[in-house]
């Protein structure tokens, strides 16, 4: 006695193996033979006639439940290119410990002892099954390479298709080409070799050589025609590869005539300072303080507040006040001094002047 | 197509921009206008000149004109196409025997952009030579004349 849990069933039951022998079991017990039976059967069917099939990921992996021995079973047998199928179930089933495991199963459960020998794959069914499979594989094989020659041929018949067609394009277009072309380009004898090349006859690999040939010797025209001015005679003044002195670097002998034009120039120079120093200034960020300052606005004295006391105690206002007092005061100093002198001071002068220079 | 081209007739001109244009790289094409080579050299140079406005600037020289620079350059063939950052000479290895200039057209518009790309991005870097990343099949071929040099 004591806690059993049926697998079949999936209870737990405390009344020992008694409820083997109850309806609800056995009809649960057939249901689930019934199911494995099927696949076994299928699976039984293909011994005779295995199925071998190339490997198909979304459907070749299937799992199989086995209730003998409580283990989950490949169904299909599969080297990743070709699959044999329920080929994995039929292995299990003919290992020695799957007939232990269902002949405790049909201990256990009290099942219809008939129905136990179809679960289980004997020695010789599995022999006869390994030969069969070999054929199949051999048949399989066959089949295959049959499907590849095809699609070969089609994709030569392509290519040739392909080829052709391009042939007949360059062809009209080469001959206008080289009729085309000047003397030094050599037009004659290029006619004159495709000709011969034209001639062998429809090898592939001689085709698509002809044509690189034919469209390397059109583009091989321009460097063969290309102007010949004359040798530089560089010797008295040496040239590039000699290391000589740069033409721009070289004093000009029209340079006395160009001095007001370097005059001219002057500002330009100016004007290229100013710009490389606004190019830095346009890498600095657009928000920093004092981005918008405009250097070029005038400014009066009383931009700064410059009224401040250094040995003042009180408000900050009474200091300005104070020093404005004290502007004002000076001001008004300055220009009562200035009136008065206008006003009275030189008419003094004058007179005293004039009386000294009387008497 | 050299019409949208600016053109440089005297040595001093070309004094000017070559000391003058500053961070981007200076092409001159020395060549006659007349001529064929020239005439489709300067077609894919006026056609991508806008595109490359900021990288590169670009002017045309005749070299009747200017037989100071023809000599120093060593210009025998024509066009003939040398590159110039920040008043430095700059050099390419084309797969050619000549490094100072390119000579003769290119074959395509983006043979032109790659090869201004990598001149820049190499003045930027410091270097005063880098390699053509254009194909040598599509680099004009030409024979150098050794006149005792």
């Amino acid at each position: 006695m004591g806690a059993f849990y049926c697998a079949i069933c999936r209870q737990t039951s405390f009344s020992g193996k008694a409820h083997i022998f109850g309806k609800s079991h056995q009809s649960k017990l057939k249901v689930v033979l019934v199911k494995f039976l099927e696949k076994v059967k299928e699976a039984r069917r293909t011994i005779k006639n295995p199925q071998v099939e190339r490997f198909d990921c979304t459907q070749h992996k299937r799992k199989c439940w086995c209730y003998c021995c409580g283990l989950e079973v490949e169904r299909d047998v599969t080297d990743g290119d070709i699959t044999v199928l329920f080929g994995g179930l039929l292995e299990h089933m003919a290992r020695p410990d799957h007939r232990k495991g269902t002949h405790t199963f049909w201990w256990e459960n009290k099942a219809d002892p008939k129905l136990r020998d179809k679960f289980i794959i004997t020695e010789n069914e599995m022999e006869r099954f390994k030969t069969e499979v070999a054929k199949a594989l051999g048949s399989f094989e066959d089949k295959e390479d049959g499907l590849i020659k095809q699609q070969a041929t089609h994709i030569r018949a392509q290519e040739q298709h392909r080829q052709e067609v391009l042939q007949s394009l360059i062809e009209p277009k080469a001959e206008l080409e080289l009729s085309n072309t000047e003397g030094p380009c050599n037009s004659v004898d290029e006619a004159s070799s495709s000709s011969h090349f034209r001639a062998p006859g429809s090898d592939e690999q001689a085709r698509s050589g002809r044509v690189d040939q034919m469209v390397a010797r059109q583009w091989a025209g321009p460097g063969q025609g290309l102007t010949f001015i004359g040798y530089q005679d560089s010797s008295n003044s040496g040239n590039v590869h000699t290391g000589a002195i740069p033409p721009w670097l070289q004093e000009d002998p029209n340079e006395g005539r160009s001095g007001t034009m370097e005059q001219a120039i002057g500002p330009s120079l100016q004007d290229f300072l100013k710009q490389k120093e606004q190019e830095k200034l346009k890498k600095l960020p657009p928000n920093r303080v004092g981005a918008n300052f405009d250097h070029s606005s005038q400014t009066d004295a009383n931009w700064l507040p410059s009224f401040g006391r250094v040995w003042n105690s009180g408000r900050r206002w009474q200091s300005r006040h104070q020093f404005r007092e004290e502007e004002g005061q000076t001001n008004r100093q300055k220009r009562k001094r200035d009136q008065g002198a206008e006003g009275t001071k030189k008419p003094n002068r004058l007179n005293s002047d004039y009386s000294m220079h009387c008497t | 197509m050299s019409l949208f081209l600016a053109k440089l007739s005297c040595k001093r001109d070309i004094d000017e921009v070559i000391k003058t244009v500053a961070e981007k790289v200076l092409v001159l094409r020395f060549g006659r206008d007349e001529d064929s080579v020239c005439l489709q050299l300067d077609e894919i140079l006026s056609k991508t000149a806008h595109d490359l406005s900021n990288m590169a600037s670009i002017y045309i020289v005749d070299v009747d004109s200017a037989p100071v620079y023809t000599r120093y350059f060593d210009i025998s063939y024509i066009p003939s196409t040398v590159f110039f950052f920040n008043g430095q000479h700059m050099k390419v290895d084309y797969g050619s025997p000549d490094h100072t200039k390119f000579v003769g057209s290119f074959k395509t518009k983006q043979d032109f952009l790659d090869l201004i790309e990598v001149i820049y991005r190499g003045a930027m870097r410091g270097k005063m030579i880098v390699k053509s990343p254009i194909d040598p099949q599509n680099i004009p071929k030409y024979d150098l004349l050794y006149h005792g040099i």
